[in-house]
């Protein structure tokens, strides 16, 4: 088993003309590791993903590949397979022609690539789809092409450009499953590109968020989500209540009493706010409907809208001071709740996050 | 529900349009058939016979013609399509200053091929600008003779520059097609330049190669003002071998011997080619 970083990016940053696509980027990936890069559109995931690749070179910084610099090493020479969001199939080429192009390159004997062929073939279930044109399949199977060609390569690190964003809801739902367990099994490392956070939040072992050519964040999809560390993080994974705060008073170490737009509430936080004013927030499915506000943290509102989801209920709710803009609480179950329904609800303390003010 | 449609009206709608070609092909085809087996004879008695066919078959002028044109026709077409590749991958994706010089190299194909043939012979003639050219940077003493090569050479260069442009416009399409993914993941895949042209490039543009082959040899074994005014003059094109046996001798239907010859020398020798293309293209994919 290697213990050096499958990938170091060191210091990475590229410019087309003024604009910065990405900005002063570094990251270790460990072998095996599942890495998303999650971000909206423009905020150089994909140029990072192919400065990896070795299709762009970087203007500065380094990309170490199981420990060898490769920046300058062009894609064809690297250790490195990509799946495109298109899935790049070569359509006068069969699916099996496709899966071995790579391995013909790489001058591997012919009963090795028949081998690989084989058992890829039968991992993504195209056995009998073999001596098809792409163009004879079906979107899933096109990617599940892809993905059997790329895993054909035995490469260490498969890059995946939004590969399922071709995809219709519950296909690619199935497929995502599909590509956990074929990672799993096969223990390569993935550097997944996606602007989908859920799909980010469901696959990553590590999320690294980007804004702006920037790394925000990069932490566990459970810190991504809990501990956002900041108002950009907080509103783009998952949905977030933020409000611009004061802090009103100190409590102890770590508990605050902070002023809102829909009054003072307790916060708790291991770390503690940068400045006196800041954002906090917390997410919907923090709040917890009681029957009648009993003190801290309790808060009275009208529902503005309803929305029922079968497993949970989304309720767009208002103060009844009526100054305080709109906010979203999540309640489980299937209880329903009448447009202009007045409900009590609880903000655990410890469920409201400072988030640092620089985006 | 589908609906049934009517053959008639089916016919009778493509007819403006193909009946047209039809008629137009089919008239030209028809009259020179019967003109070549002793009909329609402008400069004698009309009737049948293959008397026609049997002197033009035993003409060593004529199948001398069919080796050169075939020369010219093939060098023409492979040289136009070679030169206008790198070119097309070039073009692929646009640069600042890329329609203005793709414009430029299209240029010819607004020029006649006449307007081409003098221009080129004045630039190559014995005190044209090459040779003065030459002589001023002293690397001839005395003008050297180029015009009318014994080898076509000239016909073949005014082919190019007359030719390439269309190759240039029918592979250019067919590249820019090609999308940018499918070739950074041949690359990717560790297809080096080369191997990206022949695995991916070349078989995705077979289809406009092939067009612009048959194209372009159809064109340059019918060719005759290169021909005329840049041509050797030891051999003849086919072209002009059958105006001069129509204009010397007056053998309308000796002409239309040679001219039937002449289209089945372009249909076969453009579907060899573009087949020839095509196994050539297969064989670099493997």
């Amino acid at each position: 088993m290697k213990t050096m970083n499958a990938l170091t990016i060191d210091h990475v940053s590229l410019s087309f003309d003024d604009f910065r696509a990405v900005d002063d980027v570094s990251f270790s990936v460990k072998t095996g590791e599942f890495i998303t890069l999650l971000g909206p559109s423009g905020c150089g995931k994909t140029t990072l993903l192919k400065l990896i690749g070795g299709f762009y070179q970087p203007d500065s910084g380094k990309i170490l590949i199981d420990g060898s610099d490769v920046t300058k090493v062009p894609p064809e020479r690297r250790d490195t397979t990509m799946c495109f969001q298109s899935y790049a199939l070569f359509p006068h080429l069969t699916v099996a022609e496709n899966i071995v192009f790579g391995l013909k390159q790489k001058k591997i004997r012919k009963d090795v690539r028949d081998e690989r062929l084989r058992e890829v073939a039968r991992q993504v279930a195209l056995e009998t789809q073999l001596s098809k044109l792409p163009s004879m399949l079906s979107g899933g199977q096109q990617q599940r092409v892809a993905l059997a060609r790329a895993m054909a390569m035995r490469s260490g690190i498969i890059l995946f450009d939004e590969p399922l964003s071709n995809l219709d809801a519950k296909l690619r739902d199935q497929v995502r499953f599909e590509m956990l367990q074929l990672q799993k099994s096969h223990g390569f490392t993935a550097i997944y590109v996606t602007h989908d956070q859920s799909e980010a939040l469901a696959m990553s072992d590590t999320i690294i968020v980007l804004n702006r050519g920037r790394i925000e964040q990069i932490g566990t999809p459970d810190e991504i989500y809990k501990k956002p560390k900041n108002r950009f993080i907080a509103d783009f994974i998952g949905t977030a209540n933020i409000f611009e705060a004061r802090i009103a008073e100190k409590i102890d170490g770590r508990r605050y009493i902070v002023e809102t737009s829909m009054g003072r509430f307790a916060a708790e936080s291991e770390n503690p706010p940068q400045s006196d004013k800041l954002f906090v927030c917390w997410r919907p499915e923090d709040a917890v409907l009681t029957n009648t506000p009993r003190g801290e943290n309790d808060f009275v509102s009208h529902v503005e809208v309803s929305v029922y989801q079968g497993n949970k209920t989304d309720l767009l709710v208002r103060m009844p001071e009526g100054h305080a803009p709109t906010f979203r609480i999540q309640t489980a179950g299937t209880v329903r709740h009448a447009d202009g329904a007045r409900v009590s609800f609880h903000i655990p303390a410890g469920c409201v996050k400072f988030l640092e003010a620089t985006s | 529900m589908k609906e049934k449609s009517d053959p008639w009206l089916v016919a009778l709608l493509l007819l403006p349009g193909c009946g047209l070609i039809v008629l137009l092909v089919g008239a030209v085809v028809v009259m020179a058939v019967v003109q070549s087996v002793g009909y329609f004879n402008f400069a004698g008695e009309s009737g049948f016979t293959l008397s026609h066919w049997k002197d033009q078959m035993s003409s060593h002028r004529l199948w001398r013609s069919f080796g050169y044109s075939l020369k010219i026709a093939t060098l023409s077409s492979v040289l136009s399509v070679l030169a206008a590749y790198p070119l097309a991958l070039w073009f692929r994706k646009p640069f600042k200053g890329s329609a203005f010089i793709s414009s430029l190299l299209k240029a010819p194909l607004l020029v006649h091929g006449l307007v081409a043939a003098f221009l080129y012979v004045n630039f190559i003639s014995f005190n044209g600008f090459l040779n003065q050219l030459l002589m001023f940077i002293g690397l001839i003493h005395d003008p050297i003779r180029m015009q009318n090569d014994e080898r076509g050479i000239g016909v073949i260069i005014l082919q190019l520059w007359k030719q390439m442009p269309f190759a240039l416009l029918l592979l250019t399409g067919a590249v820019q097609a090609i999308g940018d993914d499918i070739l950074l993941a041949a690359q990717d895949l560790g297809a080096p330049a080369f191997a990206r042209f022949r695995k991916v490039i070349a078989p995705l543009t077979l289809k406009s190669l092939q067009a612009a082959l048959v194209i372009i040899f159809i064109g340059a074994a019918g060719d005759y003002s290169f021909q005329v005014i840049a041509g050797p003059v030891n051999v003849n094109s086919i072209t002009q071998y059958m105006y001069i046996i129509q204009n010397e001798s007056g053998g309308w239907n000796q002409a239309a011997v040679v001219a039937i010859m002449l289209m089945a020398f372009s249909l076969v020798g453009s579907l060899a080619l573009a087949a020839i293309a095509q196994a050539v293209v297969k064989r670099g994919q493997a």
